[in-house]
């Protein structure tokens, strides 16, 4: 009785344990990603702090920063690390997100070799409150590595890399890939600890604009020309 | 003589004579005995021993006595006391014998020995110990040694229970004053050192040093005797200075200078051992480095660690201090740079970012933001160039052709140096990816003259 009982739930027996239809609900801490749709979606109900966390983006630019803010909002007088960002970052758009321009740093770095040691430095010292390292090419010695110096601290680590290395295998538990979209972006979930999942979550995400003309809809529908309704001089 | 154990390996021994030890290590490099720097060494092993408790004395035959009875507790024992030791003289690049004993004049004796593990804790196993060393270890016993060998006399238990007014008549007070010492029978004294007022210490190199991260094996020496010096005297530092003496050739050479000052004031030498490792190993000498000299240039008193009751989240605002300080060193400080947003109409004036200050800001120095930020547009990228757009059919073109999806901002500033007037837009490319474009306006023509769009900033 006792033993059919525990086949029914195994996941009640270890926290670390899940079924594959179900999210898992490991044991690290967790922030709130800020989007309610998408922390629905990710095991732990947010970003996991301390493992690596790849995010994969199409290009800069893709709304990956505004996606990342809530969650780096959360971190009052922690230092924020931005490692080798593709472009200068604008101090005043992440302050308009919440994010005090005293915590943010930037660091540049003249190779990837300097690069790698400040990231595992960062993370080993444990005492900054994020960090957001932007590679293109890493191999995966070096993300292992990465990702064991990030499970002895409890820093949010965010790779982002460009799309095209969603082929390679990662040691980060959670892999998502960002395409911006009409009217905000699409996630996509290449790996994460619970249910394969195709689909891509849409999160509305505009960026701030001085004076909005149109009311946003959540999603803009073409809408669908019936016959005769255009005039054939215009399409002519 | 003495031997380094790879001449003890060659078949070296002491007593031979200097064609023998020539001929069976022909490399051997012979060195005259010089009491100056045996005395220099001396000083430097007392220095940094320093670290460990402040009553270090000289003792005779180049031996150097530690009180650290009062300080056992806070190392966590003799052992663990015994291995630290050994750790800073291994750093030091010396060997040594160490023993200790309740007595400074039983552990001077089991350490002229050279009797291994001379530890005795207890007054009783000292005795035993002692009792079984040859006479011959009392110095003032040496001009006696036939005639205590004569009658029999070999060890210094034999020599404690001789009759002592006959020894005292015999050999006079100094043998009999030296074994009450070890026994503890006597209250001894000793001078103890004292540190001195300012720190600076030399090492000369064994040889011509070319690159310059082997460097950091002599520069950790002089940290090890730093370290003691701060310990003595109470002392945190805050900038020390490393310099490098180089060889004179036929024009004499000013010594490379490598100044480390630090944010926050520290006593122990492993973080000076990171950030040195850093910098030494970014340095490119143009000459072979002979010598190394340390300077203490800056010291503040000591301030105890004040540690909270909880541990705080992220670490100590002293290990973060640590770990940029770290990254100045080896990342160079115009590549670590921290946002200080100017009052700016313009963005790229507004959007400055600064070396980190040297000492931390308090948090009332904290730049003042324009009000109504959060609607403000402004993109998470901001090009460090802006990039002229093509135009295709009347409309600007950045990968797919762009549509404007908000109202235009105008920027019009800076007419006292680089005059800028822009209408910025928020653009939407095809694959609705937003941009952040202006069109220049020139001044003097009218609106519709040929546009020129420029991209400025990606929505990131």
């Amino acid at each position: 009785m006792q033993h059919s009982e525990l086949m029914a739930a195994p996941e009640a027996l270890h926290p670390s344990l899940w079924r594959a239809s179900q999210l898992g609900q490991g044991a690290t801490r967790c922030l709130d990603t800020g989007f309610a749709a998408l922390s629905a979606q990710l095991p732990g109900g947010g970003w996991p702090s301390g493992s690596l966390i790849d995010l994969l983006v199409q290009q800069p630019g893709s709304g990956e920063l505004r996606l990342l803010a809530p969650a780096l909002a959360q971190l009052p007088g922690l230092p924020i690390v931005l490692l080798q960002p593709p472009h200068p970052p604008q101090a005043l758009a992440l302050a308009a997100q919440g994010l005090a321009p005293s915590q943010l740093l930037w660091l540049k770095s003249a190779g990837s070799k300097d690069a790698l040691w400040a990231a595992e430095n960062i993370l080993r010292s444990g005492s900054c409150g994020a960090l957001l390292f932007w590679q293109s090419h890493v191999r995966a010695d070096s993300l292992r590595r990465l990702h064991l110096a990030a499970q002895g601290g409890n820093t949010l680590f965010c790779m982002l890399r460009p799309l095209h290395g969603a082929q390679d295998a990662s040691p980060a538990p959670l892999r998502l890939s960002v395409r911006p979209a009409a009217g905000g972006i699409e996630i996509g979930f290449i790996k994460r600890r619970g249910p394969q999942r195709d689909a891509p979550l849409f999160l509305p995400l505009q960026p701030p604009s001085l004076l909005r003309r149109h009311a946003t809809l959540d999603r803009p529908v073409p809408a669908p020309a019936s016959a005769r309704s255009i005039l054939p001089e215009l399409v002519g | 003589m003495a031997l380094s154990p790879l001449a003890w390996a060659a078949g070296v021994k002491p007593g031979m004579r200097r064609a023998g030890a020539l001929m069976l290590a022909p490399q051997a490099r012979l060195h005259e005995r010089s009491p100056e720097l045996e005395a220099q060494a001396l000083q430097a092993v007392a220095l940094a021993l320093l670290q460990y408790s402040p009553l270090v004395a000289q003792g005779e035959e180049a031996t150097l006595l530690v009180d650290a009875g009062a300080s056992l507790r806070l190392f966590g024992g003799v052992r663990t006391l015994c291995r630290q030791i050994a750790a800073s003289l291994r750093a030091l690049g010396y060997t040594a014998q160490l023993s200790c004993a309740p007595t400074a004049r039983g552990a001077w004796l089991l350490a002229r020995a050279g009797t291994r593990r001379g530890r005795t804790l207890s007054m009783a196993s000292l005795v035993r110990r002692l009792d079984r060393l040859p006479c011959a270890l009392l110095p003032p016993a040496r001009p006696w040694l036939d005639w205590l060998e004569g009658i029999g006399c070999r060890t210094l238990g034999q020599l404690r229970h001789l009759p002592r007014p006959g020894l005292q008549r015999r050999c006079g007070a100094a043998v009999l004053d030296m074994l009450d010492d070890a026994h503890g029978h006597n209250t001894e004294l000793f001078v103890w050192l004292e540190a001195p007022p300012t720190f600076r210490a030399s090492l000369e190199l064994f040889d011509r040093v070319e690159h310059a991260d082997a460097l950091l094996f002599g520069a950790r020496r002089l940290l090890q005797q730093m370290t003691g010096w701060l310990c003595a005297r109470q002392f945190a530092v805050e900038r020390i200075q490393l310099l490098l003496a180089h060889e004179r050739g036929r024009v004499a050479r000013a010594p490379t200078v490598i100044d480390l000052a630090l944010g926050e004031a520290v006593w122990r030498d492993e973080h000076l051992v990171r950030l040195l490792k850093e910098r030494l190993a970014q340095l490119v000498l143009d000459a072979p480095v002979i010598g190394l000299t340390l300077e203490a240039l800056q010291v503040q008193p000591m301030a105890p660690p004040s540690e909270s009751l909880f541990p705080e989240p992220g670490g100590t605002p002293q290990e973060r201090q640590r770990l940029l300080e770290l990254l100045v060193a080896r990342l160079g400080a115009e590549n670590v740079l921290q946002a200080s947003p100017r009052a700016d109409y313009r963005p790229e004036a507004a959007n400055q970012w600064l070396p980190l200050p040297a000492k931390p800001v308090s948090r009332s120095a904290a730049p003042d933001l324009p009000p109504g930020l959060p609607g403000m547009p402004r993109p998470g990228w901001l090009l460090a160039q802006p990039i002229a757009l093509l135009m295709r059919e009347h409309r600007p073109f950045y990968g797919s052709p762009l549509k404007m999806v908000s109202v235009a901002e105008r920027i019009e500033a800076g007419w006292w140096g680089q005059s800028q007037a822009r209408d910025y837009f928020i653009a939407e490319g095809r694959d609705h990816a937003h941009y952040w474009v202006y069109r220049e306006r020139i001044a003097g023509s009218a609106e519709d003259a040929a546009p020129r769009w420029f991209l400025h900033g990606l929505f990131g």
